[in-house]
Parts: structure tokens; sequence; C-alpha cells
């Protein structure tokens, strides 16, 4: 148990735990209707190329993929950090991988984003 | 002169969470939630990785989706469905928990809302079985 | 009627490489508690064993252990609950405190986390000092009481035995975490000050990385506390109370 008298310091508010619970509360209804409209509504179960690309023309579909994206990496990466700063990090160590999972995030929503792109492109 | 006092390797208190011998209820939901967590990340990358096919448009996304249609892959899809299924319906009880809402309630909350799990499990069992 | 228990009880000295065991049968009444078997094993079989304790009776904290892996207090842990007939009864010093010696661990993190919390309780009713001369008809009332003293009254129900944090998985994974019984602290210290810079500032404490917010919702704490003190409840109250002081401030008022 660290001894340090480090509460003697103000402390620096955290807000990870915060955004995990509100992504959290946007990927019940996000991952439902994720589900139900890739598994439910069509009649096989799965929709090959050319009803992808079908689906993906309506806008409103595109920007629930979206908001979906947009919720489950942070959420996703969030948890992936608070499982490692369980490792028992250093201050450094935990800014570096709040850092690079930061970057990690952006990435991939990032590649979401230009895949979306492509498929309705794809002639 | 004084030797430092004894303390268990970094490694083995890491690793403390995992250790559910004699823990309770509580601690049983929290370390599903992080284990089902964990098989989800993996998945939503492979996830990702999988949706690159798409890009190579009909000729490389359509072989998949027969694959995608094969008993083993559907089975595997049931387990997806357990962890999203487990892991999003605990995961209410610790965000409604984590607001100070039902607290006192909280092993009352697991185990119903697990019940529920279980029956969501089944009856998505059930429709992808069923409709093949 | 007595009992033979064989004893089975974690070992270390400064100097050791590593822990060990010794296990030692020793002779209880059928009635004793886990702690009378702990004195029996240091007064009939090995001087050097070292423990702490001190009441007796669960008010003082001091005997904590994890006795067959779960934290109690011995001192009101009967061998009949411990010890089923067979086997044997395992004592373990508590989790995530350094070992300074045999079941004595180094509880200095642990109380300046305690004195962080605000704790500074004074209950006048307790107070043991005169009452101010007054004239009568009207209610004497106690002395101030000095500047100091105030620290040495605690909050009722914690008794501060450690319980909670060796029960913690966070703490296991974390050295720089507050703590259940820490966190606890700053909850009731709020209830009972009437000095709302103190409250704002303990609750800024609370809201630190190494606050409520690390807690995993594990519940451990709060089953294994002899004292009813509900320590997950007091975090999560806390979580609340920092979502309204946090929205208050986003709104600027």
């Amino acid at each position: 148990m660290d001894t340090s008298r480090q509460f003697d310091r103000p402390q620096a508010p955290s807000w990870g735990w915060f955004w995990q619970a509100v992504t959290g509360i946007g990927l019940i209804v996000l991952l439902a209707l994720h589900m139900i409209a890739h598994h439910f509504v069509v009649p096989e179960g799965l929709r090959n190329f050319q009803e992808v690309q079908d689906y993906l023309r309506t806008p409103i579909i595109v920007i629930l993929e979206v908001l979906f994206l947009a919720a489950v990496v942070p959420h996703a990466l969030l948890g992936v950090r608070a499982i490692l700063f369980d490792l028992g990090l250093s201050e450094r160590a935990e800014k570096r991988v709040s850092r690079a999972l930061t970057v990690i995030g952006a990435l991939t929503i990032g590649y979401g984003l230009w895949l979306t792109w492509t498929i309705t492109q794809f002639k | 002169m004084a030797t430092q006092p004894y303390q268990p390797s970094k490694l083995r208190r890491t690793l403390v969470w995992g250790d559910i011998r004699k823990r309770r209820l509580g601690m049983i939901a929290y370390v599903l939630n992080r284990i089902t967590g964990i098989g989800l990340v993996v998945y939503l990358y492979l996830h990702l990785i999988i949706l690159s096919m798409l890009a190579g448009g009909p000729g490389s996304w359509d072989p998949f989706v027969t694959l995608a249609k094969s008993p083993a892959f559907l089975a595997l899809d049931v387990v997806l469905i357990a962890g999203w299924l487990i892991h999003g319906l605990n995961g209410v009880r610790v965000g409604l928990n984590g607001f100070g809402i039902g607290v006192r309630a909280q092993k009352a909350m697991f185990v119903g809302l697990m019940v529920v799990a279980v029956i969501g499990i089944a009856a998505m069992a059930l429709a992808i079985f069923v409709k093949g | 009627m007595t009992l033979e228990i064989p004893i089975k009880i974690f070992r270390y000295k400064a100097g050791d490489t590593a822990p060990h065991y010794d296990t030692f049968r020793v002779k209880v009444a059928e009635a004793a508690n886990v702690l009378d078997a702990i004195e029996a094993a240091w007064a009939e079989h090995d001087r050097t064993l070292t423990f702490r304790h001190a009441c007796h009776h669960a008010s003082c904290g001091a005997c904590a252990v994890r006795v067959n892996g779960v934290e109690k207090l011995p001192c009101i842990t009967p061998v009949s609950e411990a010890w089923p007939g067979q086997g044997e009864m395992l004592i373990e010093p508590l989790r995530n405190f350094p070992i300074i010696s045999d079941l004595v661990v180094d509880v200095a993190g642990f109380f300046q986390r305690m004195i962080a919390s605000g704790l500074i309780i004074t209950r006048t009713a307790e107070s043991t000092l005169p009452l101010s001369a007054e004239p009568s008809g009207s209610v004497p009332q106690p002395v101030q009481i000095p500047d100091g003293l105030e620290r040495l009254n605690r909050f009722e129900s914690c008794v501060e035995c450690g319980i909670c944090i060796s029960a913690c998985p966070t703490m296991a994974a974390t050295d720089k975490f507050f703590g259940p019984a820490g966190l606890a602290g700053i909850y009731r210290a709020r209830q009972e000050t009437g000095d709302r810079a103190l409250a704002t500032r303990l609750l800024e404490l609370a809201d630190g990385e190494h606050g409520v917010w690390r807690c995993h919702s594990a519940y451990e704490c709060t089953e294994a506390c002899p004292q009813d003190v509900d320590p997950a409840g007091a975090i999560m109250a806390l979580r609340r109370e920092l979502i309204g002081y946090r929205l208050k401030r986003l709104f600027g008022r």
C-alpha cells in the first residue's frame, strides 16, 4: 500500500468511468438496433455484398452505424484501459497507456468510416 | 539496516482478480464482466478485420457469407450472443449501482439479470438454428 | 470439552527469502474463538509468533487476519465455525498490506488514508472534559475540545481493522487506490462536518483518479466488513454526489 501521502495534494478528477457508463447506456440501444438490422430483418440472417451496399444507401442507417462505432470503440478501449491500469502502473505509464489507446481508438473509428465509404463507392 | 517487509510479487497481485475462491456474488459478477469484456474486445477487432473483405467487393465477401452460415460458425455466434447479453445486462446493474441506485439490492439484481440473460441466449439460439 | 486443532499459520520474519507455514496442534475449549487458538500456538509452541490483539471483543480492529482464506476478526470467530472437525485451520495475514512479521502487517498507508479522509469527528456527548459553569436553569455546554484531541475520536461503526482493504480486488491491483475504508470515511466525514470547504475538499479527494472511480463494484468490502459499515454503499453514494457536484460546476453554480 502506497505511503507517499499523495492524498495531501488536490486530486485531478477522473473521467474514464463516466464515459464508460455513458457509452454503455448508448450501446444497449445501438447494439440492439445493430443486431436487429443485420440479422433479424434479413431473410437468411446475413447480407451478401450487393445487399450490404443497398443497405448502406439509406442515410439514417449510415448515421446509426457510425454512432454505434463511435460508442463501441471508446467503451471497449476504456475497458482495456481499466484492465491495464490494474497492473499497478506508474503515473507516467498510465498516461502513455491512455494516449496509446486514444490513438488506437481514433484509428479504429477512422478505419470504420473509410470502410463504409469504400463499400458505398464500390462498382 | 531494516529489511523490506514482504509483499507478494506484482504478477501475483495483478492476478488476484481472477481468483474467485471464497468470493461472493458481487465479485463473481465483476470477474464475469471482465472476462466477457475481454472476449468482446477480441471479437470486435476480429469482426472489423473480417469486414475488410467488403472492400474487395462481392468476389471477396460473398464466399465468406457462405462460410458464416455453417453450423460451426453459428455455434460461435451463440457464444458471442451469450457474451454480450451477460456483459450488457450485468453492465446495466453496474451502471445503476455506480450512480447509487439499488446498491443494497445488487445481489438480487445480478441473479435476476442473469436469468434474463439465460432466457435471451436460449431464445437467440433457437432463432439462429431454426432460421438456419 | 477441549478440542485439539491443527492450526496452520503463515510465518515470515525479516530476512527470510520467502514465507512458509507452520502447523501446530493446539488444545482449546470447544467454545473458544480463533484468537484463543492463535494465542495457544504462541504460548505453548512458538514464542516467536507475532500477531496483534487487544480488546478481544471486536471494537479495536487490531486482530484482523484471514481464516481459511476469508477475512475475519478472530476474536469473535468461534473455532467451531472455522474448523469443521477435520483438516487444518489456516491463518494468514491480511492481503494487500506489506507483511512485517508473521501475522503483523504494516498499516502506515492505511492510517494515512484514514487521516486524509477527514474523520475528525467530535461527538460532544462523549466528551470527558468538564462542562463549563453555566448559570442554573440553562443547559451546561461541554467546553471546546482543544485542537488535535478531536482527531482521536473516530466514526462510529468502522473499527479500522483493514478487513475491507484485504478483501478488495482493486487494492490488490494498485498500491495507490484510496480504498473502501478511506472512502467510507470520506462519506461519513462529509455527513458530520459543518465545514463546507472541508466537505468540498473531501469530495474532490474522492473524485481523484485513485478515488471512487477505481472501484470495480466487487462488493467484497461490504461482504467482509465485521461492523456493517457498507463501504461499497458509501462509494456508490459518493459517486452520486460527485455527478451532482460536477453537473452543478458545469452549469456554473
